[in-house]
């Protein structure tokens, strides 16, 4: 960065022009309804009414008090967890072995372009899809355990309520694993190659290669993606709302299934705020833990 | 890094227990890519073959290829309104992506070549934007959009959706704006040229690629978008392929064949640019997406 003068106040305004649409659109499309939405969790009112009744702190004590929101919460960390374990470790173990030069060029690519393709699919079509392939009878999950003399293991995986959400967080680990493989591919190659000839020449062994040199040479990488799939657990709707919509007997619900159908089936619209507003604080706790990783490398 | 053990001759038994190790590894590594792209593609092609079914054939024998080809599957779903759903998600990410590009671009510009009060200040202001989830706002927006009269228009997609892919495309087009020579404009503006005209003919050209990668970016992201849809549209006629597919699931919930065919004509345009363009596609979205 060269050394500037302090800016003019004339220099100031052309600037301030260039950046005003894109301030103006965050400020009242994303700040300020964000804002709103603290505001309005102290009030309890229905979406068409004209008067909001101040509650205060009153919704914060009932949420708290909602057996529900502890299941919401107990999936939304459920699903980070499994989702770290498939996007994290398990991608970047793939995307160690594809870099490795295990598989002749072409296979690697075709390996790469085949993980990566449920990625392009929209989460409602990859729900609706799975939504089929997991129904009894008429389902290739069933079908293919019948096959395989699991027969017992058959079950409504989404009617189920000890596996609905299990089943919808396999279907986002279907879904995002390739794609999240395909970045750390990326992360990888920028190692430089004479490391990895180095430790080949010694004789070192793959998983010694992985831990002393990918692990370290990604950590960058690693630790970004493992904060985005924290922060996209936490916030997750699309799919359960497709796939379960946080049944049966509200047994998948997560916090964004909570805070919607308070808001557009319950019309309590100060409670789903209320919900809404501690995600915004999960997230923004998340997000800063983000920035101050990123600042200290 | 020298090491005497590779000079020394290891025994014969070793190097073979060795070799044989590795070719079963390799082996099992075959073997789980194998799996896993199958795992992967599979769901696909079942729907695609399940397309020409009837609902009877459906049920006796997911699994089976087709005993005749119901072509009918796909007109009558074409029929149910999956060429209007189409339509309104090629409008609303047309116009989504191209408003995004133009204000991130003018942003981005602004924040590398100019020099002004409360620039960080701003910068983090426009960061910021991207750790918000669309839920902490929908309601407000909702609102919004009721009182403006948006509801149910396009606008009611494209305004928000441009408003959340504001931060990540500013942030991918400035770190890309870095890499341009200041020069170049500083000899322009000598030249006499505008802002504006650096801008429009310097900048924005070489600009090319991350304006591509970020706009395909953006335009997954506007053509995957749910809970907007979801919320602030209630006709099929401005109806978007996610919420369309879904009443369109609702609707024919007895009529599997012609569902999956619904299904598999929503998802070709994008499969298919996907399997012409993939080094491409895969290129553009993983690139910067992780800085």
């Amino acid at each position: 960065m060269p050394s500037r003068r302090p800016a003019t106040l004339r220099q100031s305004l052309t600037a301030w022009l260039w950046v005003a649409p894109t301030l103006l659109f965050l400020v009242l499309f994303v700040y300020g309804p964000a804002l709103a939405n603290i505001r309005y969790s102290a009030y309890s009112f229905s979406a068409m009414s004209q008067e909001m009744d101040f509650v205060g702190l009153a919704n914060y004590i009932r949420l708290f008090a909602d057996p529900l929101f502890l299941t919401g919460l107990t999936n939304n960390i459920a699903y980070a967890l499994i989702s770290v374990f498939f996007q994290v470790a398990f991608a970047l173990t793939l995307a160690a072995v594809l870099e490795a030069r295990i598989f002749p060029r072409f296979a690697a690519n075709s390996f790469r372009t085949m993980l990566f393709l449920p990625s392009i699919l929209p989460v409602v079509v990859v729900g609706l899809i799975w939504q089929l392939l997991l129904a009894p009878s008429l389902g290739l999950v069933d079908q293919a355990l019948w096959a395989l003399g699991l027969g017992e293991w058959s079950r409504a995986w989404l009617g189920d309520p000890d596996t609905a959400i299990f089943a919808v967080i396999m279907v986002s680990q279907w879904q995002w694993t390739g794609y999240i493989m395909a970045l750390f591919m990326v992360a990888i190659r920028a190692i430089p190659r004479d490391l990895y000839e180095a430790m080949e020449l010694e004789g070192a062994s793959g998983p010694r290669i992985f831990f002393n040199l990918t692990v370290p040479g990604a950590r960058e990488t690693i630790l970004i993606v493992a904060i985005i799939t924290i922060l996209g657990s936490l916030k997750v709707f699309d799919i359960v709302w497709v796939m379960t919509a946080g049944g049966p007997n509200h047994s998948s619900e997560v916090l964004g299934t909570l805070m919607y159908r308070a808001a557009f089936r319950d019309d309590t619209i100060g409670y789903s705020s209320t919900i809404a507003t501690v995600i915004f604080f999960i997230a923004l706790t998340v997000g800063m833990v983000q920035i101050k990783l990123q600042k200290d490398h | 890094m020298a090491d005497a053990s590779i000079h020394t001759p290891a025994a014969p038994q070793y190097v073979a227990a060795v070799k044989a190790s590795a070719v079963l590894n390799r082996f099992t590594l075959w073997a789980a890519f194998l799996t896993l792209s199958a795992v992967c593609v599979y769901p696909m092609i079942w729907l695609f073959l399940n397309a020409f079914k009837s609902t009877n054939e459906l049920f006796q024998a997911s699994w089976a290829l087709p005993e005749t080809w119901r072509w009918q599957n796909f007109t009558t779903a074409w029929g149910h309104g999956i060429s209007r759903y189409l339509l309104n998600s090629v409008i609303v990410a047309l116009a989504t992506v191209t408003i995004e590009l133009l204000l991130a671009s003018m942003a981005a510009y602004a924040l590398v070549v100019m020099n002004f009060k409360a620039k960080v200040a701003i910068y983090m202001g426009i960061l910021g934007g991207m750790i918000l989830p669309p839920e902490v706002s929908l309601f407000p927006l909702f609102k919004v959009m009721a009182v403006t009269d948006l509801y149910n228009t396009y606008f009611a997609l494209i305004l928000p959706n441009v408003a959340f892919g504001l931060p990540f495309t500013t942030f991918l087009i400035r770190a890309y704006m870095m890499g341009i020579p200041l020069d170049l404009r500083e000899a322009a503006l000598m030249d006499g040229a505008s802002e504006g005209l650096v801008f429009r003919s310097i900048y924005l050209p070489l600009c090319k690629p991350v304006l591509a990668s970020a706009g395909l970016i953006a335009a997954m992201r506007v053509w995957n978008e749910f809970i907007f849809a979801l919320t602030f549209i209630e006709s099929d006629s401005v109806k978007t392929v996610t919420i369309g597919v879904m009443s369109f699931a609702v609707a024919l919930r007895a009529d599997y064949g012609v569902m999956m065919a619904g299904l598999t004509l929503s998802i070709i345009p994008i499969l298919a640019t996907f399997l012409i363009l993939q080094r491409q596609f895969i290129g553009g979205l993983t690139q910067g997406a992780v800085k």
